[in-house]
């Protein structure tokens, strides 16, 4: 289904381009405008409603009969046809089927083994850093428990690994509307895929890792064997990037809130609060969309089938009609019920290893840091994801 | 609305739950203690474990693959009457209902 204007268009309508460089970086104000302008508001530019209020973005993800997965979450026609039959994209049996497998080895059960190699890991890297003092935090710190820790559960060839994090990032990049920036990006999603599906293979995946157990499931009968590449995305996409900008971003709120970081290492039962807050706040993954499957009245807004929503689960976390003052940062909060790892049967596989991961990162730090001293923050024109590509920081202790 | 009774060692609590409402959502919005909720719902954490302890459990909606899952995960030892009180949304049907928060939730 491709994605045109529909024949009448019912609801406030908006010139409003939510992927120019400008918007990307800032999209705070964009995305109070069109809350404000209605549940859903037609992006004129890109020819698809944008939901941006909390509860109407939570109907959306929990609605799959109306909002399937199956036609694709992303915003080009051209992507929504690779990812196709992987868990992100597919709907019913057959995503039960694939997530019941991705899902095994991130269960909290699954993952409680790992909590105290995670810890000390964390532990001696913050030790490291602490004697350098000033540190790049998204290279040094951010990325190191996912490219250590999680590559290697994960288990694919050493060789191509190192190009992971430029893959998953460009991956996210081809998820966002047609666009220059976007095509720029879908050759080296060639490459990713042609990886997953020529060296995510028996024999040379690390044995006992989750990526083999894709390829045993299929043996099993579980999934269908020509499914195992796009699964082997499922790992290879989100388990990343996502966790490494939700890390720098941590750092760099801490930065500019120290009176939250005193808080956090006044007490430190309030790291995971505060680790909700920051995804909250900051999450790493702006937006991906559904299709609509059947006319739907949204909020007295008329949808017609066929057409395409953006779901935007970074401007739904600061809906004022859910959160009072939505954009501070105030680590005792709390907010639980945020949607930075989606809702509903798609919600994200993931969350219990990403907030191990940042549980862990925060407590090593919040045990020897009282300072992080920001020099420089840079961060990407992302079509899809919020973070950073440097943080110049001094940790005084 | 249907009433909804949160058993703990220490109280005995009734609320009134709009048609819809997740009876782990109802929890967390009256500050019921013991009900975490840590992932918003998603049965991906298993920190809203209840006992169905009583009331007209025939209605209750069946246990999803991811509930499923999820229950083989709880700190406090599943039991037969063991759900994740996410996964139960309130109907009119479940008025009278009574669960017992299982102890042991993270
Ligand atoms: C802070 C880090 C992370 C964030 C913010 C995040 C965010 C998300 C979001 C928003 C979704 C929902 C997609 C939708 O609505 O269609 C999702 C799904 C998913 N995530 Fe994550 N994620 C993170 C970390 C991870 C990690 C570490 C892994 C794996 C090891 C992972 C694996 C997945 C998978 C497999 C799905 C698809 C689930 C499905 O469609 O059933 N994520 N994530």
């Amino acid at each position: 289904m491709s994605i045109t204007a529909p024949a009448v268009i019912d609801g406030p309508q908006t010139d409003y381009d939510a992927y120019s460089d400008e918007a990307l970086l800032d999209p705070w104000r964009g995305y109070r405008m069109m809350r404000d302008a209605g549940p859903i508001v037609f992006l004129k530019k890109y020819n698809m409603y944008a939901a941006t209020r909390y509860a109407t973005v939570a109907h959306i993800l929990r609605t799959p009969e109306v909002f399937p997965s199956g036609e694709g979450v992303m915003m080009n026609d051209q992507m929504n046809q690779v990812l196709r039959g992987n868990t992100l994209c597919s709907d019913g049996a057959v995503h039960d089927a694939s997530r019941r497998i991705i899902v095994k080895p991130l269960t909290p059960k699954s993952l409680k083994p790992l909590q105290d190699e995670i810890q000390r890991e964390a532990t001696s890297l913050v030790e490291r850093l602490i004697r350098r003092g000033r540190i790049e935090a998204v290279g040094d710190l951010a990325s190191h428990l996912p490219v250590t820790i999680v590559s290697e559960l994960v288990g694919l060839p050493e060789e191509g690994r190192e190009q992971m994090l430029t893959w998953a990032s460009e991956m996210f990049n081809c998820f966002g509307p047609s666009g220059p920036r976007t095509e720029k990006s879908f050759p080296v999603l060639a490459e990713m895929m042609a990886y997953a599906t020529n060296q995510a293979v028996r024999g040379k995946l690390r044995p006992g890792s989750w990526a083999e157990a894709i390829l045993d499931a299929a043996d099993r009968g579980e999934v269908k064997p020509d499914q195992c590449p796009v699964m082997m995305i499922d790992y290879m996409g989100p388990s990343l990037d996502t966790t490494i900008s939700a890390i720098g971003s941590a750092v760099w709120l801490f930065a500019e809130h120290p009176e939250q970081w005193d808080l956090v290492r006044e007490d430190p039962a309030l790291i995971p609060s505060a680790v909700n807050e920051v995804l909250r706040l900051e999450s790493p993954i702006q937006d991906f969309s559904r299709s609509v499957a059947v006319d739907h009245n949204l909020e007295g807004i008329a949808l017609p089938a066929g057409s395409r929503v953006i779901t935007y689960y970074g401007a739904a976390n600061r809906d004022e009609r859910q959160y009072p003052d939505p954009d501070v940062f105030d680590v005792r909060r709390n907010p639980v019920d945020h949607l930075g790892f989606g809702a509903g049967p798609h919600a994200c596989a993931g969350m219990n290893l990403a907030k191990l991961e940042m549980r862990a990162v925060l407590t090593a730090l919040a045990s020897s840091v009282r300072r992080f001293e920001l020099h420089d923050a840079r961060r990407p024109v992302h079509n899809i994801l919020r973070g950073f590509t440097s943080l110049d920081v001094t940790l005084h202790t | 609305m249907s009433k909804v009774t949160y058993l703990t060692e220490v109280a005995h609590t009734v609320i009134d739950i709009e048609p819809g409402t997740s009876l782990m959502a109802a929890a967390v919005a009256n500050a019921i203690d013991g009900i975490f909720g840590e992932c918003g719902g998603n049965a991906m954490c298993a920190t809203c474990h209840v006992f169905v302890e009583e009331g007209p459990f025939t209605a209750l909606p069946p246990i999803s693959d991811a509930e499923e899952e999820m229950l083989d995960c709880t700190a406090a030892p599943r039991r037969p009457n063991s759900r994740l009180s996410c996964q139960i949304p309130a109907t009119s049907e479940l008025d009278g209902l009574v669960v017992r928060i299982a102890e042991e939730q993270l």
